[in-house]
């Protein structure tokens, strides 16, 4: 537990990182470095953008799966990792 | 057969995927991941034996006793959903791992704030409201195997990509760079890399000088005068700071007796770093002794200078080398550095024969061992030369309304040979640009508000300069771009007044000293 903390800490304190979100697989946010409402905002776009994007791999091959997920945009990126 | 009617939803599940197995028996509804999740689904139980006996109608049985029916149902299943029942969609993928299914499960379990309205049309809208886990469910999840194990790659993967800084969509016709801010799309970025400072030996002390290792990239040496709030430490200090390492102490402390106003790596030696003091004494560490004082000193005598020295310099080659020091009552001496008991030459800088000149600064154009500028306080900058008939001052610039604080040869190295440039700062607010060729200037940088006291050709790039002044600001001129304002501005932290700007050897770093002490280091971005 204090491994994962020190984790999201290192990561958090990286150049350029302005938050990290753990989602469950429901979409509930379990751990966050942001403030409530961004992160019930990301959690919930952030979900359905997951959900298009994997029926979209598994339906050009069902043997596949989405594994990360990275949104870039003029100003920013979202990265998302998923098992 | 048929239970009692009730308003109870009576759900066959209907098998969606023809498989092949021969036995076709009743399953749990599989949600397969598409764009319509959940479909009003009628189901029918076919049990197929290939037992022909069963395939006889039973009249006789209890359905409807309808008599003869040609087909009928040989097994019913009956799946009943209750009217308000909030159906629980769960969103995983048709084939998720045992555990994660598991919790999946366990937690589909709550009741889901997902209703789905089915149109005519096919279509679907899902209202979703969030739904909070409590503390003590959080956290369950958060020591569960299954978090951890994805967290840990996860993490990894992601520190990963965090780390590398490749920029895809760079566009290298510059059309990006139209929207960005003006000050990307100026060119030179400034961003604070490090900050040197030292409780005990920077307190309350200025920084006179600074100087790059030509040895070592990394090494910096920085001289300061005393500590007036603390008398018994010693007056003067030259440390020498490390850029690799995050070690936030200096490489190595030196100290002496009078105040550092000059200080330097000698270059043909790696291991000497030069002083010149407040008492007109040159001194010499050597990082090989074990003394933090210096190994070597001039005489505080007539033949040598009694006089602050402001200017040290090794000029030369490998085997052909001498230290130049400059004080300010106009005295040059040259120095061997094996030898500090005596100079091997001294010359009186005076003009027309009665003004001694009060040097602040010198600079040796790229190259030449003879011919160098100085400025000094009333605001003239001179030319001199060491040896021949004519050794002393040559010519006078007359520009400046103020002393003269720096002065800076033009040394990048090119296809067009700019050596006869040299750019010189002064109290007067102006950095101006200069040509040996003529004694009027040919530039006066104009957009400073306060005292500029150093200056300084990049050493790689022919059109960049940087200028320190008292309000705490460095500026980064590219010619190339503007001439009446610098590209890239930035104030440091503190406000404090800068004294120093040295230009590292890479031309990718600047330094610059200030007032209270501290040593800063700015990365040079880049410069289009």
């Amino acid at each position: 537990m204090a491994d994962v903390e020190e984790t999201l800490k290192r990561i958090q304190s990286q150049k350029g990182v302005q938050g990290v979100i753990i989602v469950n697989s429901e979409g509930i946010p379990i751990k966050t470095t942001l403030d409530n409402t961004s992160t019930v905002q990301y959690a919930g776009l952030i979900q359905q953008l997951v959900l298009m994007a994997r029926s979209t791999v598994r339906e050009l091959d069902p043997q596949n799966d989405l594994t990360f997920l990275r949104v870039r945009s003029k100003k920013n990126e979202i990265m998302i990792y998923l098992t | 057969m048929f239970p009692d009617s009730h308003s109870s939803l009576c759900l066959f599940s209907f098998l969606l995927q023809l498989s092949n197995i021969p036995y076709v028996t009743h399953r749990l509804p599989v949600l397969s991941v598409c764009s319509h999740p959940l479909f009003f689904l009628f189901s029918l139980t076919l049990h197929w034996d290939p037992d022909p006996s069963t395939l006889q109608l039973h009249s006789d049985s209890e359905l409807m006793g309808r008599g003869a029916v040609r087909l009928g149902m040989s097994k019913l299943t009956q799946v009943d959903f209750l009217p308000k029942e909030m159906v629980s969609y769960s969103k995983e993928t048709q084939t998720p791992t045992d555990a994660l299914s598991q919790s999946d499960q366990k937690a589909g379990r709550q009741a889901l704030f997902l209703s789905f309205f089915l149109l005519n049309s096919g279509l679907f809208t899902a209202v979703y409201t969030p739904k909070e886990l409590t503390e003590e469910e959080k956290l369950q999840v958060l020591h569960s195997e299954e978090f951890l194990t994805f967290f840990e790659r996860g993490s990894r993967i992601v520190e990963r990509v965090l780390a590398e800084q490749v920029d895809v969509c760079f566009d290298y016709s510059g059309r990006d760079l139209e929207d960005k801010e003006g000050d990307l799309q100026a060119g030179a970025k400034l961003v604070l890399n490090r900050r040197f400072e030292d409780e005990r030996w920077t307190k309350n002390r200025v920084v006179t000088c600074l100087d790059w290792s030509p040895q070592y990239p990394e090494l910096l040496v920085a001289s300061y005068n005393n500590n007036e709030d603390a008398p018994h430490e010693p007056d003067g200090v030259a440390l020498v700071w490390n850029l690799k390492y995050k070690k936030p102490t200096p490489e190595y402390i030196f100290h002496c007796q009078s105040e550092v106003m000059s200080a330097g790596f000698a270059k043909f030696h790696p291991n000497l770093v030069v002083g010149g003091t407040y008492s007109g004494q040159i001194v010499l560490w050597d990082n090989r002794s074990n003394k933090r004082t210096p190994v070597q000193r001039t005489p505080l005598s007539a033949a040598a200078h009694t006089h602050p020295v402001y200017c040290v310099n090794v000029v030369g080659s490998q085997n052909a080398h001498n230290l130049i020091s400059i004080s300010t009552d106009g005295k040059m001496c040259s120095w061997s550095l094996d030898m500090l008991s005596q100079p091997q030459d001294s010359l009186e800088l005076v003009f027309k024969q009665s003004k001694a000149v009060a040097v602040t600064s010198m600079a040796f154009p790229l190259g030449d061992v003879n011919n160098f500028v100085v400025g000094s306080e009333d605001g003239s900058v001179y030319t001199a030369c060491r040896h021949g008939s004519k050794a002393g001052i040559t010519e006078v610039f007359e520009g400046h309304h103020g002393p003269v604080t720096g002065l800076s040869c033009h040394s990048a190295v090119g296809p067009v040979d700019f050596s006869h440039l040299f750019i010189s700062s002064s109290f007067d607010w102006t950095v101006k640009l200069w040509s040996t060729r003529s004694t009027r200037p040919l530039y006066s940088f104009e957009d400073s508000c306060d005292y500029v006291y150093d200056a300084m050709w990049s050493p790689t790039h022919p059109a960049l300069f940087a200028c320190v002044d008292l309000s705490g600001r460095l500026d980064v001129w590219n010619l190339n771009n503007d001439t009446e304002v610098p590209t890239a501005s930035v104030g440091v932290d503190g406000g404090a007044a800068l004294n120093r700007v040295r230009w590292s050897h890479t031309g990718r770093e600047i330094a610059i000293g200030d007032s209270e002490g501290h040593v800063h280091i700015y990365d040079v971005g880049e410069v289009r």
